[in-house]
This record gives C-alpha cells, structure tokens and sequence, in this order.
C-alpha cells in the first residue's frame, strides 16, 4: 500500500510538472500546445538515449533533454508564432505526429514499438534512488523547482509582459514589447521544463515506449491545467492531484481494461467542455493579475 | 510662414496605401516639429487612423518614407519604432483591462532586466533594483496625471474618462520624446475636457513632441501650434490653426456643407 | 512510370477526402473564426450514422448516406449553438473556445469507442468495390465516386456561396463581421448557418472512408487536423484555397511514398507546412491574417 501511494505521488510529481510548464503557454500566454506530450517523450527518450548509448547519467540526461526539448519546439515555435497562435496549434500537432513517428519507426535509435528497456535509475551524489518513496523526494524537489523557476517568471516584469501580450497584443506591441520573441521564448522554457518531466520518468519507469507519449497525453496534461484552473499558479498542481486519482477510482469500480481507457478520456474531454461552459477559472478561481507584490 | 524655422524632428514624405481599390493615404507629407503640438484634422474617412497606424509599424505602406530625427522607421515593426522613441495611444484605448492601474503604467516603464529572462534568474540584485525605479517612475506618472488615487484598480473598473488619462499615462511612462494621440478628447464630458487639455499641454512643456488627432476643431484651436489638414489621404493644407480654421474652402469639406 | 501514376491516382482519391474535410473546416474557420477541432468528430459521427443506418436499421444504402448527412449537419449546428455561442455571449477568448472544442472531440471519439468497440466498420457498398483499371492505374468505383463527390462539393459550395442569399450572407460575414452587422445580418444565425453548411460538406468524407476501409473512431482528429494545415497553406478565407491545399498535401504524401517510406507520410507533410509558414504565411490565395483588428 505504501508502494501504491509512492507511486501516486510520483506520478503527481512529474505530471505536475508537465502542468506547470503547460500552463505557461495556456494560462500565462493563452497560446494552445498540442505538442506538450512529444515534449514530455523527447525528454524520455533523449535522456534515456544517452544513458543506453552514452553511458550518461541522470543529470546530463536531464540537461540534454530540457535543452533538446527546448530545440524542438523552438523549431515550430519560430515560424508559427510569428504569425498567429492558430498557426502554432496546427504546427505544434505536426511536432506531435512527428515526433511521435520518430518513435515509432526510427527504430535504429528508439526501438519502435518495442521501446526502450534498462534505464538507470537515477544516481544522487553516490546514492542510487530505487525505492518507489526515495523517487517521490526526487520529484518533489524537481516539482518545487518548476514552481520556483514559474513563480520567478510570472511574477516579475517578465511576467507582466506576457499577461500584456494575452490581454491585448496589440497594446503589448505598442509598447515597445517584442511580443513574437516573448511567446518563442516562454515556449522554449515550457518545452524545456516539461522534457525534464519526461527525463524525470525515463529514470523513475525505467522503460519506455511511445504509447506513453501519444497525443491523447497532451490533452490529458491540459485537462490537467483546466480543471485547476489556468489563471492561478498553484491550479495545474490540484488539477494534476484530482485527476491522477481518477483511473485509480475506475480500477476500483472494476470497469473492464478496454472501456476504462476510453471512460478516461470521455472524463477528461467532459471536463475540458464543463469547465470552459461554467467555470473557466477552474477549481481554485481566478486571481486578477497582480504581478505587483514581486519586488 | 515659420514653419521652416526649426527642423523636424519627424517628416512624413510621399505617403501612400491603399485597401483593396480604396486609397486611404495618398502621397501624404507633413513636418512634425520638435517641442510643439502638432493637430492632424480632416473629415471622417480622411486617413489620420490609417497615418497613425503606419508611423508606428502596424500597417505597412505602398510608397513614401517617414524620417524620425532623420533615420527612416517605414518598414520597421511596432516594437521597434517605441524603442526609437515613438509612442502612441489608440482610439479604443486598449488598456490592459484585467491588469492595475499600476501595472498599466509599470508596462510603459523600461525594465529591460526583469524582461530578459536570463538575467532574471542571474542577475536578481539588478532586476529589483530595476524594478524599484520603475515603480517609483510610475507612481510618479500617475500623481503627473491625477491618477494615484487609483493605483491597484483594475483598468477596467475605471471611469471612461480615468481610462483615457490611463492610457496617456502608459505611453508618458516610457519616456520617448514623440507621443502620437488618438483622439485624446473624444467621449469626455466638459469637466473632463479641462483636465486632460492642460496635461496635454503639459506633455509639451515635458519636452514632448505631439501629433494628435482630433475632431473637436475648438480644442484643435486651442491646443495646437501646428495644424495638418488632411482629406482623402492627401494633405490639402498645413499651418497655424487659425489660418486653417478659417478657410471657408476647409471648413466647407471639414462640415461637408 | 506507372507507379507514379498509380501514386498520383491514390493521391487525387486521398486529397479529395482532404478536400471536403477542408472545404467544411474552411468555411467555418474563415467566417466564424473559431478554431473548430471538433469538427473531426462531425466526421466520425457522419461514418458511424451512416454504418448504422445501414447495418443496424437496415435502411437502404442512399437513403443511409442522406440521412448521416443531415445528421452530421444538424450535430454541427447544435455544437454551435449549445457550446460556442454560449460561450462567445461570455466574451470567453479564442483559447477557451478551442479547448472547449478539443474536449468535446475527445468525447465524441471516445464515445464512439465504446458503442461501437475501437475497430474499423466496413459499409457494404456493392458492386462501388470492384475496380477498375484506367490505363495503368487501377481504382475502385468507389475511388472515383469520392473524386466525383469533392467536386461536386467544392462546386455546389461555390455557387451557393455566389448565387443563394443565405450564401452570399456567410460571404459578408467572412470578410467582415462589422460591416455585416451594420447591414443587418444576423451574425448569430449565419454562424449556424455555416456550422450546418461546413458540416454536410465534410461529412460525406467521413462516410466515404467508412465505405471503403471502414469507420475508426479516432481518424477524425488527424482529418480534421490536415484540414486545418490545407485551408492555412491554401490561404484562410479562400474556398479554391481549401481544395488546392488539401490536393497539395495529399500529393506530397502519396508521392513522397515514391521515394520515401510511407511511415514518414506525415512528417513530410508538416516538414512542408512548416516551411510554408516561413516562406508564404497567408497562403496560395489568402488574405493577410491579423492576429487582431486594430
């Protein structure tokens, strides 16, 4: 039982995370991902990659995925943001399908299907994290990390440019805000953070395939965003407790494998459509901007 | 006339664009000269929006060129041109509505440091530092223009009124020497009119230079030292506002008797 | 030689499927501006309305067809009208629109899913399976009847748009909602209007795969996606865009193939798409898109 609730807190761990960075792009910047699971995958596979091939430990796993991660949304997030939010939606799902396809069928490099088995377990100064309860400590400080390097983001002039510039570009142009470089920025960053999520879980799993990284993955990871509420830091990380224990809930009504998966994102889809319909600032309301108390 | 006396600190030359068929700035040229007000009128439809919206970067043009301190900005984006010191307000004021007062104007400050997200997690002693001026120039702006009454409302729960000093105040804060308004009197009621005319003469005695426009052909008279008239994209006349303002041939197209 | 023409062929077939599935995202993009994702579920639902009509209620095969059309076109005008227009009354931003949609689809495909079990539907379409050979290509009657369908749609789409009221209403909405409204158009029943229109063109494509390789519950999320791709790279707002777009992908897919193994089809087509943005962002035929009016 101890084991099962480690398991749960790690998981929270790193899809809170992967809500936090989301939340970047959706909450702080109102522009929509699809990508954010890809991003999630090419952390995995980057850091479990170097660990197999190059012998590399967590760590370096851990900064060559932000920074791969960070590149490969860089890369959709040049051209399509200097035009318009939409155009970033339909490019940020091509980076889903293709990074997706890459997994799949780039088989010299990612095993295809069959994935990736052996991953280490991450080595600490000297000490090995194998037990599930040792893991939840680790995710937990990369988690408070996230918040912190989120916090410090929103709530600084920085911060204040970006609810500018999803309050009314326009104005944020006007103002001598180079709103095409702040959103490919912020991009970057949410990339970067959410691709440590997926080192994070490389490590923790020790295996890893594509079906873990699948586009129903970024809809979930918002699910996650809205149902807390995007407009509060603090609202993917009670949207990612609640939601975490949903497939949970369905083990114990005993609803057969095949339909649960289906079930699940007739959950999350539902949500997404409430929320929006009745309450938009998720679970835990809204705050208007006050960017003020940073010092 | 005095018009060459000093040179300008901005010069629109040979202005042209068009939507679709129509011609909405049509080899337009006029001189904005440093220090003083200057009232761009003309009928509804005459361009002054469209002019406003290609000086700072938001449209592009067909033809022309427009010379700030003698450096051309056509062609430059609208970042680009505030950062040379070009600024401007807009019809529909376009507050950040669901942000402060304080914040609104905070935007208008410099704060190159707390933008930069290096330096916001490398540099923390420069970027509060950074951050302390600012607030200290904006709560400044804000007592110059009546507002610090207001300081943590949202914008949008301002009166009309309040709002448009709000978004003369964002722009102020940025400091840059030439302040584009549109139409900074419309909407307001007399009482309001006597509050923010003076600012605006004000802004002048700052060392500002304004290019305004306006419909209120009293207050052009009142407020400007320079008048541009402008009607289908063209400038049919410019000078001093009286000479303007009391041309019948003016008038007749300005009221379209 | 016959290859590529074999490769070609199966491109025409595949980017007329595209083509109707962009001419109905087209059209509701560019006049509602609502970034309109579950439009990949009116695609599912028109497959499996028409698989049931046919296999579960026994109707005979037009009068199935027909009847998924009309569904799927009356299931688009109350998504709008039970979702996006409540949510635009609210003044909710374009964000919340498009999660709202998202989510939706999700549950739409899922549903689905679970009524229908996850495997491919086939229709019975009779003697419209067997092929035909034209010179070195070989197709099915079925293949040429998508072909024939995508330009019947895109024509019929043309003149209504030309020639009917209502159509030429949508238009002044399409280029500008102000000045539509200041003449008088209801803004609000034009958006159902479109949502309606978009939805019947788009639905045979759903129909037509459900005929020939069998409905699938999630292969409305890629339609709709690639739809959205056709109509940017073939200019939003232009509904001979949509159809250049939408063939022009569908080539580069099948004739990528020729050279490039088809499990790359997808990436080649977003490779092409992001490059597209860089070089031509509005488009074969679009207008320059705002990201706001000033």
């Amino acid at each position: 039982m101890t084991a099962y609730i480690a398991h749960y807190l790690v998981m929270v761990g790193i899809y809170a995370i992967l809500a936090l960075s989301l939340n970047l792009l959706i909450g702080y910047s109102g522009i929509f991902s699809l990508a954010h699971a890809a991003i999630y995958g090419i952390g995995a596979y980057a850091s479990a990659l170097v660990a197999l091939k190059l012998g590399l430990g967590f760590w370096g796993g851990m900064v060559i995925a932000a920074g791969v991660g960070a590149l490969a949304s860089a890369l959709v997030a040049i051209p399509s943001l200097r035009v318009s939010g939409d155009y970033y939606v339909v490019a940020s799902f091509g980076l889903q399908v293709v990074v997706l396809a890459v997994f799949m069928n780039w088989t010299d490099l990612t095993n295809g299907h069959a994935g990736l088995p052996g991953i280490p377990r991450p080595n600490v100064l000297g000490w090995v994290i194998d037990q599930p309860f040792e893991y939840v400590f680790l995710a937990a400080a990369f988690a408070v990390l996230t918040y912190a390097v989120c916090w410090r983001l929103t709530n600084s002039a920085f911060g204040r440019v970006l609810q500018a510039i999803r309050d009314d570009e326009i104005a944020a142009q006007a103002m001598g805000k180079d709103v095409v470089r702040v959103k490919i920025v912020i991009a970057c960053i949410s990339s970067a953070l959410g691709a440590m999520a997926g080192s994070l879980y490389a490590h923790y799993i020790t295996y890893i395939n594509p079906s873990s990284f699948a586009l129903h993955e970024s809809i979930f990871i918002a699910s996650l965003v809205i149902l807390g509420g995007s407009e509060r830091l603090a609202g993917p990380i009670v949207g990612t407790f609640l939601l975490l224990a949903i497939p949970e809930v369905l083990k114990f009504l005993a609803i057969p494998d095949t339909v649960a998966a289906p079930v699940r994102q007739i959950i999350y889809g539902a949500l997404l459509i409430i929320f929006m319909l009745v309450r938009p600032e998720g679970i835990l309301g809204r705050v208007r901007s006050e960017t003020e108390h940073a010092k | 006339m005095s018009m060459a006396a000093e040179s300008p600190i901005m010069s629109v030359k040979g202005l042209a664009r068009s939507f679709g068929g129509i011609q909405a700035v049509n080899d337009c040229s006029f001189d904005v000269r440093p220090g003083r007000i200057t009232g761009l009128i003309g009928p509804n439809g005459a361009g002054k929006t469209t002019v406003f919206n290609v000086i700072t970067g938001f449209l592009g043009a067909d033809r022309g060129s427009i010379l700030l301190r003698g450096r051309e900005i056509l062609g430059l984006s609208p970042h680009q041109v505030e950062r040379l010191g070009v600024v401007r307000t807009f019809q529909h004021l376009r507050l950040w509505s669901k942000m402060t007062v304080l914040e609104n104007v905070l935007l208008g400050c410099a704060t190159p440091a707390g933008e930069n997200v290096f330096s916001l997690f490398l540099r923390p002693g420069a970027v509060r530092a950074e951050e302390a001026r600012a607030r200290e120039r904006a709560m400044e702006v804000l007592e110059f223009f009546g507002l610090s009454g207001r300081t943590h409302e949202f914008a949008e729960d301002l009166a009309y009124p309040e709002q448009k000093l709000l978004s003369m105040a964002r722009i102020f804060a940025a400091d840059a020497p030439v302040m584009l308004l549109d139409e900074p009197a419309s909407g307001l009621d007399g009482e309001s009119l006597r509050r923010i005319v003076p600012l605006v003469r004000k802004l002048v005695e700052h060392g500002k230079t304004v290019l305004l426009i306006e419909h209120n052909m009293e207050l052009i008279s009142e407020l400007s030292d320079d008048v541009v008239f402008l009607h289908q994209g063209r400038v049919l006349a410019a000078g001093a506002p009286a000479e303007i303002t009391r041309d019948p041939a003016l008038t007749e197209i300005y009221f379209g008797v | 030689m016959d290859l590529f023409l074999q490769l070609a062929a199966t491109g025409l077939v595949v980017g007329s499927l595209y083509a109707l599935c962009a001419l109905g995202w087209g059209l509701i993009y560019g006049t509602t501006l609502h970034f309109h994702v579950a439009h990949g579920a009116i695609f599912t639902l028109a497959a499996y309305f028409a698989y049931a009509g046919q296999k579960l209620l026994g109707l005979p095969l037009a009068v199935a067809v027909i009847g998924a059309i009309a569904a799927a076109a009356a299931c688009g005008l109350l998504i709008d009208l039970f979702i996006y227009q409540p949510l635009e009354r609210r003044g909710a931003i374009r964000t919340t629109l498009f999660i709202a949609s998202l989510g939706l689809l999700n549950v739409v495909e899922n549903l689905v899913a679970i009524v229908f079990k996850p495997d491919p539907l086939r229709m019975d379409v009779g003697w419209l399976s067997n092929a035909v050979q034209i010179g070195p290509v070989f197709l099915t009657w079925l293949h040429l009847v998508s072909v024939a369908t995508a330009l019947a749609g895109y024509l019929g789409l043309m003149a209504f748009l030309k020639y009917s009221l209502w159509g030429r209403a949508i238009r002044a909405v399409s280029s500008s909602p102000e000045m539509a409204r200041t003449v008088g158009i209801d803004l609000r029943r034009v958006h159902l209007l479109t949502y309606a229109v978009g939805s019947a063109i788009s639905a045979p494509a759903g129909i037509l795969v459900a005929m020939d390789v069998g409905a699938d519950p999630y292969r409305g999320t890629t339609f709709v996606l690639l739809a959205s791709v056709a109509v940017i790279m073939g200019g939003i707002g232009s509904i001979p865009g949509a159809l250049l777009g939408a063939l022009f992908l569908a080539m580069l897919e099948n004739l990528g193939v020729w050279k490039i193994a088809s499990e790359w089809q997808s990436t080649i087509s977003f490779g092409v798409f992001l490059v597209f943005i860089v070089v031509r962002p509005r488009g074969f035929f679009g207008r320059k898109i705002h990201s706001a009016e000033i």
